[in-house]
């Protein structure tokens, strides 16, 4: 099995065994360079057509939040220091804002690729977004410590997730009263459909719930065998992906589903559980990585699989596409890291 | 060495409670301050008396939630199991984990996170529950409080702090108070929390035999308590257990009067099986695992101890007798 299923891997992948769990892999949003973020407080940045891997010392502790910046090159990260950091292209790390004792948690950002260039972060209770120029720009409070993070489409909106539901805030609002989301339990991640309509988040239950704000229709979707620690909607709005199970579970966001309609499952039968899902920017295509290691990358139309990594190397705790699509970084909990090129040759 | 429910390699928890001035910081500084040449991770809140002298401190508020799982009693604290995902990730910069919680806090919700949750299950284990009391006033704390009832029953290990300001006869009274609440826990006297570690860390909270075997419980009439009181009470079997009818018999009970339960602990001889069976729970939330085997030439008796309110002795008992092999 390893031999077939390592082949992408052997021919078209770059590996490195980075002795750190890869918190977070993200590349850039030009997709000219791709991060990799570690508990050892360290990130390591491979660049396209290069071999090197730099190592640079970012976070006292680890880090736990890597995302790309607003700006075409570099990251923004959060650490378990209480520091949200920008590192810039060449991996310099410039402070962004310290959070004291707090954890930074969740890191995101947005631009509309013109003027508009939103970062933001959260620590504890308090989320926190900045502008282009580093100034905060607004500090949202919750009821709990704020779990998961996402802007909206169009940089109007972000919601987090906490207990007993989710709170949607507008960004550019004189009012800093939410629109909250209520469902009793604690809310553990977030995600937003790419239409902006719907809000979904995981669960300490083993279980998704969502709301469709333009009619407040909830949703609720079960059946996990464990948590869901990943979730991402394909680009066409029409699947939401999600670990939790031994499969890659699929729920349709069409023809009136979630509601009353099973979810596709994926690449399961084996009784290994689905660790990881990152859906393609452009084709409803899910990438997917396993417990024992295992990373494939799903056709949800045809069903068919396509091995990249074959079982042995941890379990997979992230994978992240190029912004075109071409490349596809992944990284585990022992420490391996690869990125893939997908492109024709 | 003491056995544990876990495999090796999962970190081990130690969880610090104790009311208000009764001297948990001072105890945890002391443990952090000597030379044991291994390195904690301390999780504490903000709300704390006193700094932690520690690399290592998150700190955090004390965020409990109940499940949505139907049972009424079960609250988690989801902080925490943040806390130990986050710390997982340089798994490999300290040997274990000490919590301090609130003089306020009810242990339960504490202890039911280690049940709930399949990461901090997997990667941890609850090596025990210290509870830190003031001997001068622990009498008034039990009653005007019912944290500090609770947190007494929910211990493993009692540090019964500030001997120095009390008389032979007020220690002996207040240990009497402790054990009527909580006959299986160790208790050591200190001033200014001079415990030795050895005797708080790596204590295996699971090694029922030591427990079961310093305090028996031969002598204990069948009078039927009823009150509000926690109380304390263990049972033997000598025959083997049958799984299916212990499995039937506490799940019951717990869903009937796990509310009262506070915690239950027992280690288990089944039926064929030559490893022992070991079984906890707080309040609904129940776990078990074969921990070692038994020894060569050992009796195998099965062994339970129930902490909580309205015990009904015959009927624990009878219910237990009930599970053995006929």
């Amino acid at each position: 099995m390893s031999e077939t299923a390592d082949k992408v891997l052997q021919t078209r992948g770059k590996t490195r065994e980075l002795d750190a769990f890869v918190v977070k892999a993200s590349f850039d949003r030009s997709g000219s360079a791709c991060a990799f973020a570690l508990g050892d407080g360290e990130v390591a940045i491979l660049r396209q057509g290069a071999d090197d891997w730099q190592r640079i010392r970012a976070h006292e502790g680890a880090v736990l939040a890597l995302a790309t910046d607003a700006a075409p090159q570099g990251w923004i990260s959060g650490g378990d220091d209480g520091r949200f950091y920008r590192i810039q292209p060449d991996g310099t790390v410039a402070l962004i804002a310290p959070f004291g004792m707090r954890w930074v948690e969740n890191v995101t950002s947005f631009t509309d690729g013109a003027r508009t260039r939103l970062v933001a972060c959260s620590a504890g209770k308090k989320l926190a977004v900045f502008n282009a120029q580093d100034e905060e720009l607004k500090v949202f409070e919750h009821p709990s410590t704020v779990t998961g993070m996402v802007f909206d489409g169009k940089g109007k909106r972000v919601a987090a997730s906490h207990y007993d539901g989710a709170s949607v805030w507008l960004v550019a609002s004189r009012s800093d009263t939410p629109r909250r989301l209520e469902w009793k339990g604690s809310h553990i991640g977030i995600t937003m459909s790419p239409d902006g309509d719907n809000v979904v988040t995981s669960m300490q239950e083993n279980s998704l719930h969502g709301w469709r704000l333009s009619d407040n229709q909830h949703m609720r979707m079960t059946g996990y065998p464990s948590k869901t620690q990943a979730l991402s909607f394909t680009r066409s709005g029409k699947w939401l992906a999600s670990s939790g199970a031994d499969s890659v579970v699929l729920w349709p966001f069409f023809g009136g589903g979630p509601m009353g309609k099973p979810p596709t499952e994926l690449a399961g039968g084996d009784g290994i559980n689905c660790t990881y899902v990152a859906c393609h920017p452009k084709d409803d295509l899910v990438a997917a990585g396993f417990a024992d290691g295992l990373v494939v990358i799903a056709d949800i139309a045809s069903a068919r699989i396509l091995p990249v990594a074959g079982p042995g190397r941890g379990p997979i705790s992230t994978l992240a596409w190029s912004p075109d699509g071409a490349h596809l970084a992944l990284g585990s909990e022992s420490g391996f890291a690869a990125m893939v090129d997908l492109s024709k040759k | 060495m003491a056995d544990t429910l876990n495999p090796p390699g999962q970190v081990p928890v130690t969880v610090l409670t104790g009311y208000l001035g009764a001297g948990k910081t001072t105890l945890l500084n002391r443990i952090l301050s000597e030379n044991h040449g291994r390195k904690y991770a301390v999780v504490i809140n903000e709300f704390g008396e006193l700094g932690v002298d520690n690399d290592l401190v998150v700190d955090t508020d004390e965020e409990v939630f109940e499940m949505n799982n139907g049972c009424i009693c079960c609250t988690v604290r989801g902080d925490l199991i943040r806390i130990v995902n986050g710390l997982m990730k340089r798994r490999d910069k300290f040997d274990g984990i000490i919590i301090e919680t609130t003089g306020l806090a009810n242990p339960a919700p504490v202890a039911q996170t280690f049940f709930v949750d399949d990461t901090v299950k997997e990667k941890t284990r609850l090596d025990a529950i210290i509870t830190v009391v003031d001997a001068k006033h622990l009498p008034q704390r039990l009653i005007d409080s019912a944290e500090a009832e609770e947190q007494i029953a929910f211990a493993d290990v009692i540090v019964l702090n500030k001997v120095d300001l009390v008389s032979p006869d007020e220690l002996a009274e207040v240990e009497a108070q402790i054990r009527r609440i909580n006959k299986y826990a160790k208790i050591h006297h200190a001033t200014k929390g001079n415990v030795s570690i050895t005797e708080l860390l790596d204590q295996g909270a699971f090694d029922l035999n030591r427990v079961l075997v310093h305090a028996p419980d031969f002598l204990t009439s069948d009078e039927h308590e009823h009150n509000d009181e926690i109380r304390s009470m263990s049972f033997e079997a000598e025959q083997p257990i049958d799984a299916e009818r212990f499995n039937a018999w506490i799940g019951a009970l717990l869903a009937e009067k796990g509310g009262d339960m506070l915690r239950t602990k027992g280690i288990l001889s089944y039926e064929g099986d030559d490893r022992r069976f070991a079984f906890q729970a707080v309040h609904m939330m129940a776990d078990g695992d074969f921990i070692g085997p038994w020894k060569d030439g050992e009796k195998r008796v099965s062994r339970i101890v129930f902490i909580g309110r309205n015990l009904n002795r015959p009927q624990l008992r009878r219910g237990f007798e009930s599970c053995q092999v006929a």
